[in-house]
């Protein structure tokens, strides 16, 4: 056991449950039929990829889904962080807009879609919309959560040294919330993205990994669907991994990264 | 007690009072917006009929099924990753691959794969619940401190009331949240798998209001799809409180 | 604004401050708990001359550190009179610093960030700001670290940069709230000798609440012993000794001792249990 240790070793068995899934897609792919319909050979999917990224097909898709994803954090993670801090320092629109929130969230995101949809249209709008819907729920709570759990010590301490109002915010309250005003972007992050795919497979789009899933699905492209689920994998990877970096260097002040 | 409770319940009767308020004044037409004390006559009409209870009953059906099918491959593969580091080793980095795609994405490939019958919906419910619940295990049994393992050794605790008295109590609250979290992403995806392709079932149900223009029929699937996940969260919250018991606050 | 050259310039003779006396006159505080009202300070008087330094030391729940918080004016709700050269205080101002005994920087800041947001609200024009925080880093010995991040400091540096964020708005009267009682016992040490070389050097009004006798004879002018439930003043004790003192001075020992016995003593029945260790009866075995 004491071989497993070793960095290769561990590279190489992590490797093993790959190789093999991909033989035994590669076997049903074989038998022809009607499973081939289902499973494409894998040279068919990298050739299908290839095509894609020379035709630019593929950018175009990843470009207006990432846009339509990072405006919708903007906008609903925006709003969001604003009414959680204003619930937290202002009681009355807590007890006002509080069970509102609460009642409103139980509802599963893209059950709004038929909704928004009489309301809106199926276009871009309904899409924005529900995608920074997605964005705004963990944000209100993260951050109502950051600003109520401000230490009193440290409020304290700008009283020493006659803090107006205005300062006390921005030199005590907004950064002692940062840790949990960015959890809850980081929440509205991953559920923004899978909003996004979401109401783009359900409604369509011009160009979208989400729209092109939902084409390719109709006429039963398992090639396609596999090179979109990739570009999803790895673009949904890198922005994480992003934030996740971006999110330290706000943060670096803090002895220990949650 | 009944004081908070009055004090929320307060804004959703003002909000109930203004919508009814804003439909009857005639601005909008009843395509944009109906009175609530229409929706709640839509609903009763629609659980007389039997049709909502139909429809809830099909989508709780698929919900329960996935659910448990996928909490219970979630649990034993989060406690193997986490209790043998071989198992770790061969499926770590398939398993953070995967979870890199949002859950929605797999229904097309679903759907290519398994048609879109029943097996189908099951299958989704199934994939969107295990990831969290295996992380949630995983992290669960990996978090159980060092030294709780020491204090036992210490004690001579023997296996047994070692696993009763001390792995799982310190598991399970972790587990539950996940469960918990599964059980709400489960939800949310079957609610979508139903709007996209579905005969019956609660996202079904909305998805006919809106191509027939019923606002009505939409709000109060709205309504019950709401009310389903309030009950599921809050359900599961009251077990978690029940395990949590020593935990502060 | 010459107030600022005096650190440039210690030697500067600085026998009698021009301010920074504290008067307080039937000092009472109640706090509610329901439809109760618990007295924790019964009538205080206490005079504190400019420059001086005072310790209070008394048992737990004698309201020493409610009398700080109100002597800072982060606590108005008091009966009687507070004033600092005769002007009553109802809030906190830049006149009055506290140290509190969490060193309460903001993990957020650098050191230097810290010292300098204190200025934020004086008058001090901004090119002269950064000389002035650097000159009180520089006074608690911890030049080179104006970068550092508050966690990245050890206990007893980053109580000396409160003590720099708290002198940088140059206050007439310094208040400390158990400042060293966080600190192991070598860094406490250590720290007194600092704090007092500041008060040599900076010569505002300090008081000091403590738990621990020996520090506060050591560094105080006068002593202030305090009663508990409710908290009154029980005697107050001159330490008639020049500074800078020496530790190990038996006539500094006898007074500590002296003190030490009057918060024991049996005549403080009521506060004698809490100082004393208890051993559980359970846990004694033959």
């Amino acid at each position: 056991m004491a071989r497993l240790n070793t960095p290769a070793a561990r590279i190489l068995l992590g490797l093993v449950v790959p190789v093999l899934l991909l033989i035994w897609w590669q076997a049903q792919s074989a038998q022809g039929g009607a499973r081939a319909l289902a499973f494409v050979p894998l040279q068919e999917v990298g050739a299908t990829l290839a095509a894609q990224i020379v035709s630019g097909f593929l950018l175009n898709d990843v470009l207006s889904t990432l846009s339509r994803a990072l405006t919708g954090l903007l906008l609903g993670g925006l709003a969001g962080t604003a009414l959680g801090v204003a619930m937290a320092m202002w009681r009355p629109l807590d007890r006002v807009v509080g069970p509102l929130y609460h009642a409103v969230r139980q509802v599963p995101l893209l059950g709004w879609l038929p909704l928004i949809g009489l309301w809106v249209g199926n276009g871009d709008a309904t899409k924005l919309l529900v995608v920074s819907l997605a964005a705004f729920y963990p944000t209100v709570l993260n951050s109502y959560e950051g600003v109520a759990a401000v230490e009193r010590r440290y409020v304290e301490v700008g009283s020493l040294f006659g803090f107006s109002p205005a300062q006390r915010f921005s030199h005590v309250l907004l950064p002692a919330a940062l840790p949990l005003i960015l959890t809850g972007f980081t929440q509205a992050l991953a559920f923004a993205w899978i909003a996004t795919i979401g109401t783009e497979i359900l409604l369509g789009a011009p160009a979208g990994l989400g729209a092109t899933m939902g084409v390719a699905q109709a006429q039963q492209r398992m090639d396609v669907i596999l090179v979109a689920i990739l570009a999803a994998a790895l673009l949904g990877f890198s922005i994480n991994h992003l934030f996740a970096r971006l999110r330290r260097h706000l943060l670096r002040w803090q002895p220990v990264l949650a | 007690m009944i004081r908070r409770f009055a004090q929320g319940i307060a804004p959703l009767l003002a909000l109930l009072l203004a919508w009814q308020l804003a439909s009857a004044s005639g601005v909008f037409p009843a395509q944009v917006l109906v009175p609530p004390s229409e929706v709640a006559a839509t609903l009763a009409r629609l659980w007389q009929d039997g049709e909502l209870g139909d429809h809830l009953g099909t989508s709780l059906f698929r919900l329960v099924f996935g659910f448990l099918t996928g909490a219970a491959i979630g649990l034993a593969f989060g406690a193997a990753m986490a209790l043998s580091k071989l198992f770790e080793t061969l499926f770590a980095p398939v398993f953070q691959a995967v979870r890199q795609v949002p859950v929605l994405a797999f229904i097309p490939m679903l759907v290519l794969l398994l048609g879109i019958e029943e097996r189908f919906k099951i299958v989704v419910v199934a994939v969107a619940v295990f990831f969290p619940v295996a992380l949630a295990t995983f992290d669960g049994v990996k978090g159980i401190p060092k030294a709780w393992f020491e204090v036992a050794r210490l004690y001579r605790t023997p296996p047994l009331p070692f696993i009763t008295r001390i792995l799982l109590p310190a598991a399970v609250p972790p587990v539950l949240t996940g469960l918990r979290l599964g059980l709400t992403r489960g939800w949310l995806v079957l609610v979508a798998c139903e709007l996209l392709a579905a005969d019956s079932g609660i996202g079904q149900m909305m998805e006919m209001g809106r191509q027939m223009f019923r606002i009505d029929v939409v709000l109060a699937g709205v309504f019950v799809s709401g009310l389903v996940g309030f009950g599921l969260d809050r359900s599961v919250k009251l077990v978690e409180r029940r395990f949590a018991r020593w935990k502060e606050a | 604004m010459t107030l600022h050259t005096r650190i440039d310039t210690p030697h500067v003779p600085i026998d009698t401050p021009a301010n920074g006396a504290l008067t307080i006159a039937n000092l009472s505080k109640d706090f509610r708990i329901g439809r109760e009202a618990l007295p924790v300070l019964d009538r205080i008087d206490l005079d504190i001359r400019a420059g001086e330094f005072v310790s209070i030391v008394g048992p737990s729940g004698c309201g020493k550190s409610t009398l700080v918080r109100l002597i800072a004016g982060l606590d108005t709700d008091y009966a009687g009179e507070i004033r600092l050269d005769g002007k009553r205080i109802a809030g906190t101002s830049l006149d009055r610093g506290l140290i509190f005994q969490d060193h309460r920087l903001f993990p957020w800041l650098t050191l230097e960030e810290n010292v300098g947001l204190a200025l934020l609200n004086t008058d001090i024009p901004k090119p002269q700001r950064a000389r002035i925080v650097a000159e009180h880093i520089a006074l608690v010995n911890l030049t080179g670290f104006e970068q550092a991040y508050p966690h990245q400091l050890s206990g007893g540096m980053a109580q000396r940069a409160a003590i720099a964020r708290a002198l940088v708005t140059e206050p007439k009267l310094l208040l400390l709230d158990e400042p060293l009682g966080a600190l192991d016992a070598l860094t406490r040490v250590h720290v007194q000798r600092e704090l007092q070389r500041i008060w040599l050097t900076q010569r505002s009004t300090m008081v000091m609440v403590t738990h621990d006798v020996e520090e506060a004879v050591f560094l105080g002018d006068r002593v202030i012993v305090m009663d508990a439930k409710p908290g009154r003043i029980r005697r107050i004790v001159d330490i008639d000794l020049p500074h800078p003192r020496d530790r190990s001075s038996p006539i500094l020992h006898r007074l500590r001792d002296e003190i030490l016995a009057e918060l024991t003593g049996p005549q403080v029945d009521s506060q004698a249990p809490e100082n004393l260790v208890h051993l559980p009866v359970r846990e004694v075995r033959a």
